[in-house]
């Protein structure tokens, strides 16, 4: 006889690959997420909301598998019994109340009535919409939507949440208030898995980072570490102008500067430096004389040039 | 376990419900459903306002139905005159060859039918007696609408506008994830879907059946047999169930609806010309033999496509309806292993 199995508690990627047609989704994404807050951090397009959708069976791999502790996401009986998903999709059933949308979509555990009430009121409480819970959904603000679909994802207590983009659109003071509530989450022993594309955004509330880049996973590990791992990198910058020669010329002026070479289209110069930020701020005072600075971007896809990215607040308005 | 399965199809059901009967979309499900009762109600009130005129006529201006009884051709204007005093609905004249030859019309009601006498020249020529519509003709008129236009068209239509909508509508709406991360098997899913559009189909379709049924027998003292009645809304709902899988399924296979429902409506109205297995694998085979009144349109058709049509005999009760419930059966399966592989890429629609 085989020994009962250990509980499985984590969550589990292996080799997991996903193609859209020709476009790619993910690749080769390896990975055992533990409990705790789990972000998934990466530019728009670089593999989030894929890889959420492949945990909760929304799609599936086109190689590999994958395992949500130890259930595969082909058996929802089993799977949603576990896992609940906050989609970044801004839709709703239509005509239901923020209550009504909880309850019905409850009711579809088998549950009795009362039970499914008294999951969607304290899912409601959660996320402090109890006010509103009486309205029909179509006349919330953006702020609402989310926390409603919040509210959704946690009422059947799952131990897993699978959260996309779950801080957009979240004014400062409810953005707080949900963050506290995935600590609270966490800390009740579960996996709480959120995306952003800002890193800063929940680098201090999460225990793991995983950082992903065009559909691979670039970095992985404790916020602290990745840190580290990317400060000993100097990191490679592009700058497309109209004359590199002159503007190599000048970036040696400055301090923080490794390596500058002119690209072999002969149409920018690749600079690598140790301090981007820094990089960045001192660039604009040289640009200013003669020289068109077309796009000034990270040349390689390493974890620097995305944290760079990701930290560099380049997104306007944020 | 079946409980369970039970339940969460009920929780379907409930959610499901407002969109199969109250779409702003599916209004003109209605419309379709129940133009036949609108139909059916102008006849009867079309009917009865003749009847009514004649009935007062024929008191005012009574003229006895022996006497209409009696004339005979080749009598003169005035002997029928004489038997039966002035036209008491109405007289013509026409005159043609320069005035030359006269016609005359004289026109006479008993308060029930409407009798047209012809002259010539002063003798009498024709005789037309427009009886009261009976009870028998409308029921023909009934069998007819009801397999030409009811069947193959309204809820037919009607059908691709409930069911195709079940997955489809909320795939546009980008709001089916919600049900796929629910613990429920999709095939629990797809049959709770079902059941919420064959409930509103089948409603909507044998209430108005029932009503022109309703209004067919109206103006008669006699109705239909109570087997007849439920042979018609048996057949009505076993339409709904049938056409239901089949666009139901659509919905899942298709972007656009429209492009299967063409094919399916091509498929069905050429029934009548394949060979006896294909006719088989239908819908509208089994519910043609479940009719009660055979409307054949053997009669009307030229007889070169009558030669085409090859005579299957049409299937027994109790094959007819187990017909229809395997080829619902076989849809569904197909429709839910379709509803397994399923993926939510609203993106890409
Ligand atoms: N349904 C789809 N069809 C085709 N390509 C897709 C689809 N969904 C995502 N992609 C592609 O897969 C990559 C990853 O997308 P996604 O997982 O949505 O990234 P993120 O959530 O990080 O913005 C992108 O290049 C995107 O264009
Ligand atoms: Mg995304």
């Amino acid at each position: 006889m085989t020994p009962p199995p250990v509980e499985e508690s984590l969550v589990r990627f292996e080799n997991v690959s996903r193609f859209y047609g020709e476009v790619l989704g993910v690749n080769r994404v390896t990975l055992a997420i533990p409990p705790g807050i789990t972000s998934l951090v990466g530019p728009n397009g670089s593999g989030k909301t894929t890889l959420m959708n492949l945990m909760t069976g929304l799609i599936r791999p086109t190689r590999g598998s994958v395992r949500i502790l130890g259930v595969t996401p082909e058996d929802p009986e089993k799977l949603f019994a576990l896992v609940g998903y906050s989609t970044q999709f801004d839709a709703f059933p239509k005509g239901l109340s923020g209550f009504q949308f909880i309850y019905s979509f409850l009711r579809l555990f088998g549950w009795p009535r009362e039970k499914c009430e008294r999951l969607s009121w304290r899912a409601i409480g959660r996320v402090r919409l109890n006010d509103a819970a009486h309205r029909k959904i179509a006349g919330y603000s953006k702020g609402m939507r989310q926390r409603i679909k919040l509210a959704q994802a946690i009422a059947h207590d799952p131990r897993v949440l699978v959260l996309d983009e779950p801080l957009n659109g979240l004014d400062p003071l409810v953005r707080a208030e949900t963050i506290a509530l995935f600590r609270e989450l966490a800390a009740e022993g579960r996996h709480v898995i959120v995306s952003s594309h800002v890193l800063h955004e929940v680098d201090l509330i999460s225990d793991q980072v995983i950082l992903l880049s065009n559909g691979y996973v670039v970095a992985e590990g404790k916020i602290q570490g990745l840190r580290s791992e990317i400060c000993d990198h100097p990191m490679q910058i592009l700058i497309r102008c109209n004359r590199p020669a002159a503007l190599a010329a000048r970036v040696f002026e400055l301090d923080s500067i490794v390596e500058a070479r002119l690209h072999a289209d002969g149409g920018g110069l690749l600079v690598k430096t140790r301090d981007a930020g820094r990089f960045y701020r001192l660039l604009n005072h040289i640009a200013l004389d003669g020289i068109d600075i077309e796009s000034v971007a990270p040349a390689d896809d390493n974890v620097n040039s995305v944290y760079e990215y990701l930290i560099g607040g380049e997104e306007p308005g944020k | 376990m079946i409980a369970k399965y039970w339940a969460q199809m009920r929780a379907v059901v409930r959610l499901e419900m407002k969109k199969t009967f109250l779409s702003r979309r599916g209004l003109w499900v209605y419309l379709l459903a129940f133009a036949p009762v609108l139909m059916f109600a102008g006849h009867d009130l079309s009917m009865m306002r003749t009847r009514e005129e004649r009935r007062a006529i024929a008191a005012a201006h009574p003229v006895p139905a022996g006497a209409l009884l009696s004339i005979q051709p080749g009598m003169t204007r005035e002997e029928v005159i004489a038997r039966l005093g002035e036209p008491n609905v109405d007289s013509r004249q026409i005159r043609f060859g320069g005035g030359r030859i006269r016609r005359e019309f004289l026109s006479y009601t008993d308060g029930q039918s409407r009798y047209v006498f012809g002259f010539a020249d002063g003798e009498l020529q024709s005789i037309s007696v427009r009886e009261e519509e009976t009870f028998a003709q409308d029921r023909l008129i009934f069998a007819t609408v009801f397999q030409f236009f009811f069947l193959r068209l309204a809820i037919f239509f009607g059908c691709v506008g409930i069911f195709t909508n079940l997955f489809r509508g909320e795939l546009i709406d980008k709001s089916l994830h919600y049900y796929l991360l629910a613990p429920i098997r999709r095939e629990v899913l797809l049959a709770g879907k079902y059941a919420a559009g064959l409930i509103a189909a089948v409603a909507i379709f044998t209430a108005s059946a029932a009503l022109q049924l309703w209004l067919l027998s109206l103006p008669y003292e006699s109705s239909l047999s109570g087997h007849e009645i439920s042979a018609y809304l048996g057949v009505a709902a076993l339409a709904c169930l049938g056409y239901g899988s089949v666009f139901l399924a659509a919905g899942l296979f298709f972007r656009n609806p429209l492009l299967p429902a063409a094919g399916v409506l091509i498929w069905e109205s050429a029934n009548l010309f394949l060979p006896s297995a294909l006719k088989k694998i239908s819908v509208i085979y089994y519910l043609q033999s479940l009719c009660p009144v055979v409307a054949s349109p053997h009669r009307e058709i030229n007889p070169v496509l009558a030669l085409l049509i090859s005579s299957t005999e049409p299937a027994s009760t109790i094959l007819a309806v187990a017909g229809l419930f395997a080829v619902t059966a076989v849809v569904l399966v197909f429709a839910s292993r379709r509803a397994r592989r399923l993926e939510i890429n609203y993106g890409a629609d």
